[in-house]
């Protein structure tokens, strides 16, 4: 590609995914993706339909690869080196369409009133969420003895293949409630879809810190 | 096979290897356009990442022309490891094909 004024095609593409993912992946992974789309828009010359379909196969590569690439893994050589970087934006961005599913949906199903307790509800759980990151507890955990004395049946405290047991309990609890309540059904589409997108998010948060443990500024109670 | 360090070569990886060992060096659309569709554009780079990471191939940036601008490519070659799992492999598949030959 020689000179041309304006941006280069992908530039903002970049910048999103700088927002998101770190050098490594930006070098291995969007870099060559971007070129790719950068290449073949030049080889289309002047035929602005040729443009078109490059701009189109070029954007479906990278926002493929903004879906899947937080997923992927692969052996890295430097330790407590994720894949991902994973801005306070993008969590803030998936709590409040989150939130905004939630009130869209609740409104017109269940009224005015229903919806606005949603919203202060959903106020509330972040705005405690926040003062927690600021002011976490020290959990009391049991020794290793005495917590292997008397087995239970604890289904929260089993890791279950990424926790897809929870996921399978909460997702049968609302369609259960939809089934009981058919005027809600389209809360559990609208659900699933939010709570992938949370999940995506914390995909990514968890990749880059892989050994996340205790909060450094914790409340101490002794 | 884990035990040992060796692990099993997936499907998209093998194709891959199969396809820098026999067309030589190439870039990721090549490899996209060379697959007849059994590797799609971008995530193509999320696999030889991976591959990278396991030293199974290695990558090379271009230099740009002087005047260029835009983002260089990358042109991916298989390691010697890389075409050692390859052959390793094939002659695994060839030999499980001939055991369970009725």
């Amino acid at each position: 590609m020689t000179g041309s004024s304006g941006p280069l095609p992908g530039s903002l593409l970049l910048r999103i995914a700088r927002s998101v993912f770190n050098d490594q992946l930006i070098a291995a992974v969007v870099q060559p993706t971007i070129s790719d789309l950068q290449r073949e828009i030049a080889d289309a010359g002047a035929s602005r339909s040729r443009r078109v379909r490059a701009r189109w196969r070029g954007y479906r590569a990278f926002w493929r690869i903004m879906i899947v690439a937080p997923f992927a893994s692969w052996p890295s050589s430097a330790p407590d080196t994720g894949a991902v970087a994973f801005p306070d934006v993008v969590a803030r961005l998936g709590a409040a369409s989150i939130l905004v599913a939630l009130i869209a949906i609740i409104g017109p199903v269940l009224g005015v009133w229903a919806a606005v307790i949603t919203a202060i509800g959903g106020l509330c759980a972040i705005v405690l969420h926040r003062w927690y990151d600021r002011h976490p507890s020290d959990l009391p955990v049991p020794p290793e003895p005495q917590r292997s004395a008397t087995p239970q049946i604890n289904f929260s405290s089993t890791e279950v293949a990424g926790n897809i047991g929870g996921l399978i309990f909460v997702v049968g609890s609302v369609f259960i409630v939809a089934v009981g309540l058919p005027s809600v059904i389209w809360f559990l589409f609208t659900a699933t879809i939010a709570g992938c997108g949370v999940a995506w998010a914390l995909a990514t948060w968890h990749t880059k810190h892989p050994r996340w443990g205790l909060p450094k500024n914790r409340i101490d109670l002794h | 096979m884990a035990d040992d360090g060796v692990s099993a070569l997936p499907r998209k990886e093998r194709l891959i290897l199969e396809l820098l060992a026999s067309t030589g060096p190439m870039y990721g659309l090549q490899l996209v356009e060379h697959s007849d569709g059994a590797l799609k554009r971008g995530t193509v780079y999320v696999t030889l990442g991976r591959m990278e990471a396991k030293g199974l191939v290695e990558s090379q940036q271009e230099p740009l022309a002087p005047g260029a601008i835009g983002l260089p490519r990358r042109i991916y070659r298989p390691t010697a490891l890389g075409e050692r799992m390859l052959r390793a492999w094939t002659a695994f598949t060839r030999e499980l094909a001939w055991e369970m030959k009725p």
